[in-house]
């Protein structure tokens, strides 16, 4: 644990000290170093869950593929920041960075911790850099709309659990993840039971997000610069998954009878937001609303609890991460270029970015979950234990893959196919870094399919 | 679709010269013909010429007529399309020549050799995973064992009853 994080700390320190021309050479090159390192994490050969523990990080089945992915993304964070930094004075540069690495710091934290109290301070502080990527380095002036957006729906969100974490302090007299996964499941039904299940879920359910309180995501994922709109959909939002996952374990058996609003906003979100899709101008704003979707599923599976279930939610949170991510790349590669994100501005670049179309075809392959990625095994897993829970979800799930490869095709034929307009034939071609950041998006998602028992979590 | 009205910026200086370097160029391209080029070189030095006439038509160009496309948000660094007018292999990391071949190196080489291949290979040849292979071997085996043994395949309680300590019998 500690060979993974003292590096990342002293990072910072590199940023500072390093020499101007071999900035973001040195910091790439290192960030991907700890990112080698980070596999050892995949090695889980006792059935016991906690490995690589001290007294207050460990790592199990369900945090190892969220942290490897936290560390393989500041590499990929880096190589897209690149660009669009160069123009910036050092000093600023280094901030950028230096805000990059300790959001990974507190990423790194927060998925190892095994204390509640200190998931919940590394949950509340990766906010702060966030809002800071968002708000200073955005580019349009709804990026301060947007930070509110953002912080404030996860605050709101989050003081409600600090109260229950206190509360269940109080009660248990610890809050040791060790300890609490074997209390006995006796959450009866009483009012105050069901305020303290709502102050526990609230946070997460924001976080993922859920339909009703996602307003939060579009606005930050589009104002947000390509490292920001990277980490938040690659990893904050599995924050709120891996919370939730965490936390739901204690709530038996309230959960039951309380869960039905949230699986049906959930449930619904998948369709509403797949539509939303398909109305799209604004090619962030449609990827935004995209991973509202697939969260939605992913909530919904961990609110019905079975073993699948949470195999498929953990599935499709890593590989939404990677493929999300990758779509973030690739439309900040058409904003570099043309300055807009509207969609109807940066089509038919087929013709003159055959390279890139590829990767474009790929990705959005695996957006709408096409065997054999990632996302299918995912939505696979999770769509027949809704099933199971209930006969009647398929018709939602199913109306909602079907929007789901609608609308990644749409991004597909309006970005790639058709003419090309004429301010569109004299941009730069793609830059070597730019189709490197897309192989190590895809690269590791194609790899995965082969071993996918490592992200499937402990009910696997 | 908003549209937002500036004065005339850099950026907008910047768009009506590559407008007319646009004409400018096309107008070559028709009247100059070089024999035995490929298309390839074409490219490259029509590229080239648009770099230079861009520079060369900077002070003539404000009667050029202004293209009808909302103005992008943000403003487009002007040295995009110089980059590689000065290192035609820019690979996208720096303009210095040096750091840029040095960087991509770097990023290949500690991305694909070091994190993706080594990576796959460790991960491929981590021992059992979970200890799901050997529950597999371990289960086939202790079903031939009751088999031999003639015992049931698999006990009914998942723990013996009498490990469960029951209050005694009339006690509230």
């Amino acid at each position: 644990m500690l060979k993974i994080l003292i590096p990342t700390i002293m990072m910072i320190p590199t940023t500072y000290f390093m020499n101007k021309k071999w900035l973001w050479t040195s910091t790439t090159s290192y960030s991907l170093l700890i990112a080698t390192m980070s596999l050892l994490w995949f090695k889980w050969n006792l059935e016991t869950a906690w490995n690589f523990s001290n007294n207050f990080l460990a790592i199990d089945p369900l945090s190892m593929p969220l942290l490897v992915l936290t560390c393989w993304l500041l590499p990929l964070m880096l190589l897209a920041s690149q660009n669009h930094l160069m123009n910036e004075p050092y000093i600023r540069q280094q901030t950028y960075i230096t805000l990059l690495i300790l959001l990974q710091i507190f990423l790194i934290m927060a998925f190892s911790a095994t204390e509640l109290i200190l998931f919940y301070i590394m949950f509340e502080a990766t906010l702060i850099p966030t809002l800071i990527i968002i708000t200073r380095w955005g580019n349009q002036t709804e990026r301060l709309n947007a930070g509110i957006y953002f912080l404030f729906y996860t605050l709101m969100g989050s003081l409600p659990l600090l109260i229950a974490l206190l509360i269940l302090q109080n009660d248990m007299n610890t809050l040791s993840m060790f300890m609490l996964q074997h209390i006995s499941n006796n959450l009866m039904a009483t009012s105050w039971n069901k305020f303290w299940w709502l102050a526990c879920m609230i946070a997460f359910l924001v976080k993922m997000p859920l339909y009703g309180v996602h307003l939060w995501l579009p606005k930050a994922h589009v104002e947000a610069p390509i490292a920001g709109s990277m980490i938040l959909a690659a990893i904050l939002l599995k924050l709120g998954g891996y919370g939730m996952m965490r936390i739901i374990i204690m709530l038996n058996p309230l959960t039951k009878e309380m869960m039905y609003p949230f699986l049906i906003l959930a449930v619904w979100g998948i369709i509403m937001t797949s539509s939303i899709c398909l109305r799209q101008t604004d090619l962030k704003s449609l990827i935004a609303y995209s991973s509202v979707s697939h969260m939605g599923l992913v909530a919904a599976a961990i609110l019905i609890q079975t073993p699948w279930s949470f195999a498929g939610a953990t599935t499709l949170m890593i590989a939404h991460g990677l493929i999300s991510s990758a779509l973030f790349c690739l439309s900040n590669t058409n904003y570099e270029r043309t300055h807009t994100r509207t969609l109807i501005l940066t089509r038919g670049l087929q013709i003159i970015l055959p390279l890139m179309a590829t990767s474009w075809f790929l990705i959005n392959l695996a957006n709408l979950a096409l065997p054999p990625s990632l996302n299918l095994m995912g939505e696979l897993l999770i769509i027949t234990s809704l099933f199971k829970w209930s006969n009647w979800t398929i018709m939602l799930t199913g109306i909602g893959m079907m929007l789901t490869a609608s609308y990644s095709l749409y991004m597909f034929l309006m970005t790639q196919r058709g003419p090309t307009p004429q301010h569109l034939t004299f941009i730069n071609p793609s830059y070597t870094r730019e189709h490197l950041l897309i192989y190590l998006h895809l690269l590791p998602s194609m790899l995965i399919i082969l071993k996918p028992e490592l992200i499937m979590g402990w009910t696997f | 679709m908003r549209t937002v009205h500036r004065e005339l910026s850099g950026i907008q200086l910047w768009r009506r010269r590559k407008m007319a370097a646009r004409s400018i160029g096309l107008l070559r391209r028709l009247r100059v013909w070089r024999p035995g080029v490929g298309a390839g070189c074409q490219a490259v030095s029509s590229r080239r010429v648009l770099g230079h006439s861009s520079r060369e038509q900077a002070g003539s160009v404000t009667s050029a007529p202004e293209p009808a496309l909302p103005i992008g948000h943000g403003d487009a660094p002007p040295q995009e399309v110089m980059l590689y007018d000065k290192n035609p292999d820019y690979h996208g990391f720096s303009a210095d020549p040096y750091v840029d071949v040095w960087n991509m190196r770097l990023a290949f080489f500690c991305g694909i050799s070091l994190a993706i291949v080594v990576g796959s290979v460790f991960v491929h040849y981590l021992p059992d995973h979970g200890m799901r292979q050997w529950a597999r071997r371990e289960a086939e085996r202790q079903l031939k064992q009751r088999e031999a043994e003639g015992l049931p395949a698999i006990d009914v309680n998942y723990y013996s009853t009498d490990r469960i300590a029951l209050p005694p019998e009339g006690e509230e």
